[in-house]
């Protein structure tokens, strides 16, 4: 094990990106402007489902101004984040699957233009039966299919059976069974999508400058769509106004203004408009989830059974990966020796979904934490004494094959139950006020790629020389959340030097090496191993320098504050950029490369060593955990629920920049806040989205801000690089079911449909009192 | 997304503006705060060939109070100047809240009270409080000036009294009598930048025994097309001396004369619901305020 003595790790300086942010000076997508630049305005569907009977598209492109039209002939390859279930094409072919989907596209010499010209398209329609509900559309299958060749209206399902539930069921003392509702909620990012790409026809090479998480799964589906080799196409991100998942694959902005591009010549910028950003969502699986869970006589978990059906919308995007998540999410943070799994993503004629902080996580989790809470009642012991009796602890291995190298999960649920005064005030409030306990975790970066690889998922390559000092090169995406600040730290605290000596080079397919993207909270691990192994390289070389020039021996050497020292004699040291100096001079340009791959672990039923459909979804290297004590007050007479306090205590490993992990712990938990209380998409019986804009679609405001008391306790995973874990989808995780268990205390009524709205909450408490 | 094109005026005096407006006729809309307007231009709901821009016009803003006389509100005053106004705290209590409570900060600082009243949006936050204080609106034309009270101008759902050529210029609310006192409370989803599921304005007076009801209005907003100004609850209170058993009974007949409606906000029941609550609320917070004034 290594030790824990850092000094650029474990600092919250600041943000590399934060200035220019603050001052307003970041170059976002659509602050850039090229010379002859056009602008693209996507033309979108006024049906949920139906034919497309034919597109005439020549008035407008006899508009003065308007350069170009495309529709979906102009780019039939079909893209998606999954290989194997893609099915989504740039513009609708034939036929449209949800209400705003794009049929045309428009390149015109300014935005206004182009607008005009989107009206001027005259698209003929053959209506279809709208299917808006998983269960209808699954039911009417036979009469109508979304996709032709998906004969169920399904896209995928699957069942996954560790061990024997039945049996151990049929032991257990304390056995409940409980359906749950997910709402249709969307990540509500700053800034919407916006794509400028630029095709030059003298050499043939695609720029696309995008706000996008994934460059690489963008490049790749870009080579796809555009039939170009992906040597011929680069893709750089600007700053990045979030991404929440909503931007972990391709948007069809990046297409059209791809394909407008190669058709006008000229560069194109296509920006969303927020009810784009709405109406193409990709936002979270709303699910209908049966839970049951057993407990034996002394309150040990035995078995867990789970039935899901995801509404998937029209398209498959990540659909297959959530749904997974959602089967592997009941083996964690509670051991749990038997399980069952039968699930099934469903197409409707929605804006589809996708990937969302955290995704797959915190639909079971809310089931899970709800029955847990329930369940103690049941037994007549708390919540906590329930959690803490069942919790994982290091090098847990779950039956399905899940490996939990380390986990302070145990001390975050006690950190947060001493810091809120859980046990004091469980019960014991007066009618209106109430406290709910809730735990959870997730990946901390994936064993997978979506694609079938066996390359690294990250790969960092450190240049060092005297004009440059340090930078890192890593095509990894900086969407927000500060990776590049913490890989300057990480470079930094090997090398011996400070954080702002480092460069940071993200976010570019060319530029950077090899990265994965911004998903699974995989950065700061993916990273760390690969920075670690790059910069010995560095040190190796400079080391037998800095050892020539004080008569030393390299291995007697060590670097810090930006000096070589002798570890016998420290008053033999030299500055290091002197050694930098000398080996440039001598040698030239110096370089370290280290690359990062996952340990693979199958998804196996470890009771049968049976290989299990869908398992192989959900290992990760390390596992970040939280907890949250929520308190709130409900108007009893209004029905309004106030978060007034939430108390959380998360397990991120080391953490590299504590500054940032509370802004991502307190963001995790505002993010979610909002689907528990307010946020839901609604759509109207044609498939029309009601509300697809910022005042109607409730975020919280400043004013549902509760106060927060939030700690990050001591962690150290000795198998991560530096110890690191994730920080910004595990507190993501237990916050909805914290807050219905605090409702439940305060009012005795268990809300299992999302969002717990005053109106929910008014029914329910008359109902109650009616009884 | 964008906008069509139009002609823009910026008259500097309230008689250019009265000419403009009765010249261009129904071709043009006045633009005040716009953030009303420019939305609805936005989204293609309103297509003005002509937008008239008074916030150039110094006699259509601000807010004077005289003792005994009461205040007058220009209807291009900001709802920030309101918000912060100590006088309408002191003296016109629910206008002050409500000002507060209206949309968001940048919203505020550029919405005005006139914009708020003339865009006769069923859920607006100033109606309740204006129409429950008395107020009277000022219209002006070229062709002269007419008094009007609130309630009778807001005529339906952004439906005004407004003729062609019309302006509302201001706003003239009465000297409160003594011991009165004027709550406001509303309810959405969140506790800002929400439009508003039920709100509810109250002013009191009270008798020189500092308990029994001399006059009393409560108008109710976002459960009827316009600001409903109950009938039932004055009918109740007026000449009793309030306890809690009569506010209670105020406050179901209050949320048996609403009219709500469902919507994307809430059901017609949650609404009835939340009348019965809130009237009760705001009439007793009045009442308490009233006996300390």
């Amino acid at each position: 094990m290594e030790g824990k003595k850092f000094s650029q790790v474990g600092r919250s300086v600041t943000r590399i990106d934060g200035p220019a942010k603050v001052k307003g000076e970041a170059i976002y997508t659509d602050d850039m402007v090229m010379a002859r630049m056009a602008h693209g305005k996507i033309k979108r569907s006024t049906y949920a489902h139906a034919f497309i009977k034919n597109i005439d598209y020549s008035k407008a492109l006899a508009l003065p101004g308007v350069l170009a039209v495309i529709t979906g002939e102009d780019a039939p390859n079909k893209w998606g984040i999954v290989p194997q279930t893609a099915n989504e094409v740039t513009l609708a072919v034939d036929k449209v699957r949800f209400h705003g989907e794009g049929v045309a596209a428009v390149a015109a010499i300014d935005e206004e233009t182009a607008e005009e010209a989107l009206d001027l398209i005259e698209v003929e329609y053959e209506p279809l039966p709208v299917l808006l509900d998983p269960f209808e559309s699954m039911k009417r299958a036979g009469e109508i299919l979304i996709h032709e060749n998906e004969p169920d209206n399904v896209l995928h399902q699957g069942e996954q059976l560790f061990g024997d539930p039945d049996q151990a069921f049929a032991g257990c003392k304390y056995v409940l069974e409980k359906k749950f509702y997910t709402s249709y909620v969307n990540h509500a990012f700053l800034e919407p999508h916006s794509s400028l790409a630029h095709y030059d026809p003298q050499n043939g090479q695609l720029q696309l400058w995008s706000s996008n998480q994934v460059p690489h799964y963008l490049h790749r589906q870009l080579s796809i769509v555009m039939d170009m080799p992906m040597n011929k196409i680069r893709v750089i991100l600007p700053a990045v106004g979030g991404g929440f998942g909503g931007k972990g694959e391709a948007s069809s902005s990046d297409f059209c203004a791809a394909l407008l591009s190669r058709k006008t010549g000229r560069p194109v910028r296509v920006t969303y408009d927020r009810n784009e950003v709405f109406v193409t969502n990709k936002g979270r699986h709303p699910c209908h989830m049966k839970m049951k869970i057993g407990l034996d006589q002394n309150g040990y978990i035995q078995a867990v059974d789970f039935d899901n059906t995801l509404d998937g919308g029209a398209y498959a995007g990540w659909g297959m990966v959530v749904m997974f998540y959602t089967t592997s999410m009941i083996h964690l943070p509670y051991k749990v020796p038997n399980a069952r799994a039968r699930v099934r993503r469903v197409y409707t004629n929605k804006p589809t979904c996708g990937a969302m902080r955290g995704l797959g996580g915190v639909q079971p989790r809310y089931a899970m934490e709800c029955l847990l809470d329930e369940l103690a009642e049941m037994m007549g012991v708390s919540a906590y004494e329930l959690k803490m009796k069942n919790a994982v602890e290091s090098g847990y291995r779950s039956v399905s094959n899940l490996h939990v190298p380390h986990t302070e999960y145990k001390k975050c649920l006690q950190t947060v139950v001493e810091n809120s005064g859980y046990l004091e005030k469980h019960g014991k409030q007066p009618f209106g006020k109430g406290i709910g306990l809730a735990g959870g975790y997730y990946i901390s970066g994936t064993a997978y790629t979506l694609y079938l690889s066996y390359k690294p998922h990250t790969t960092v390559l450190i240049r060092v020389d005297t004009e440059g000092g340090v930078t890192v090169h890593c095509a990894a995406a900086d969407i927000g959340q500060g990776c590049n600040t913490v890989m300057a730290q990480m470079a930094a605290e090997v090398l011996g030097v400070n954080y702002e000596d480092v460069h940071v080079v993200s976010g570019d397919t060319e530029l950077g090496t090899f990265d994965l993207g911004s998903f699974a909270s995989r950065v700061t691990y993916a990273s760390g191993v690969a920075i670690k192994e790059a910069a010995r390289q560095i040190n190796d070389k400079l080391f037998e320098v800095a050892a020539g020039m004080l008569s030393c021996r390299a291995e007697q050497l060590e670097v810090r504050d930006r000096r070589f020292y002798s570890v016998f004699e420290p008053k033999k040291n030299i500055e290091w950029e002197k050694v930098v100096d000398v080996y440039t001079n001598t040698v030239g340009t110096l370089t370290g490369i280290g690359h990062f791959s996952p340990p693979r672990l199958k998804g196996i039923d470890l009771t049968r060593g049976e290989r299990v459909q869908g398992a192989n979804i959900g290992h990760s290297p390390t596992f970040g955990f939280s907890a949250q004590a929520i308190e709130v007050d409900v108007d009893v007479e209004t029905g309004k629920v106030r978060v007034t306090k939430v108390t959380e205590a998360g397990d991120c490993g080391q953490a590299v920049n504590p500054m940032s992990v509370e802004g991502q712990v307190e963001g995790s938990i505002m993010f979610t806040l909002g689907q528990a209380l307010y946020e839901e998409m609604h759509l109207d019986k044609d498939g029309r989205m009601m509300n697809a804009c910022l005042h109607h679609y409730k975020v919280p405001t400043v004013m549902e801000l509760p106060e927060m008391d939030t700690t990050i306790v001591d962690s150290y995973d000795p198998t991560a690089p530096f110890g690191v874990k994730e920080s910004g989808e595990g507190p993501v995780q237990p916050t909805i079911p914290a807050i219905a268990n605090a409702v439940y205390d305060a009012i005795g009524v268990r809300f299992t449909e999302l969002p717990i709205t005053p109106e929910k909450v008014l029914k329910a408490l008359k109902e109650k009192q009616g009884k | 997304m964008y906008l069509d094109e139009f002609e823009y005026y910026a008259p500097k005096t309230a008689d250019e503006t009265f000419e403009l407006a009765g010249r261009l006729g129904s071709q043009a809309k006045v633009l005040a705060g716009g953030t009303d307007l420019i939305l609805n231009m936005k989204q293609s709901l309103l297509k003005p060939q002509c937008l008239i821009d008074i916030n150039g016009v110094k006699e259509f803003q601000g807010l004077i109070y005289e003792a005994g006389k009461g205040a007058v509100i220009g209807a291009a005053t900001k709802i920030s100047e309101l918000e912060h106004s100590a006088v309408l705290r002191d003296k016109y209590f629910a206008l002050h809240q409500a000002a507060r409570e209206l949309g968001s900060t940048q919203v505020r600082a550029m919405a005005t009270i006139g914009g708020n009243i003339c865009n006769a949006s069923p859920a607006a936050e100033t109606s309740s409080p204006l129409v429950a204080l008395g107020t009277k609106v000022v219209i002006n034309s070229a062709a002269g000036e007419r008094e009007l009270p609130l309630e009778d101008f807001i005529i339906g759902n952004r439906k005004t009294a407004l003729e062609q050529g019309e302006l509302l210029v201001k706003f003239l609310l009465p000297e409160p009598a003594p011991q009165t006192a004027s709550c406001y409370t509303n309810i959405g989803l969140r506790n800002a930048m929400e439009i508003d599921a039920v709100n509810m304005a109250v002013n009191l007076t009270l008798e020189a025994d500092n308990r029994t009801v001399k006059v009393l209005r409560l108008v109710m907003g976002s459960v009827a097309p316009r600001p409903l100004v109950s009938v039932e609850v004055p009918a109740l209170l007026v000449g009793q001396a309030l306890n809690s058993n009569l506010i209670e009974k105020a406050a179901a007949a209050a949320a048996g004369e609403a009219q709500p409606i469902s919507d994307i906000r809430a059901t017609a029941e949650y609404r009835r619901e939340a009348v019965f609550v809130l009237s009760r609320r705001v009439l007793q917070e009045a009442f308490n305020a009233a006996q300390e004034v």
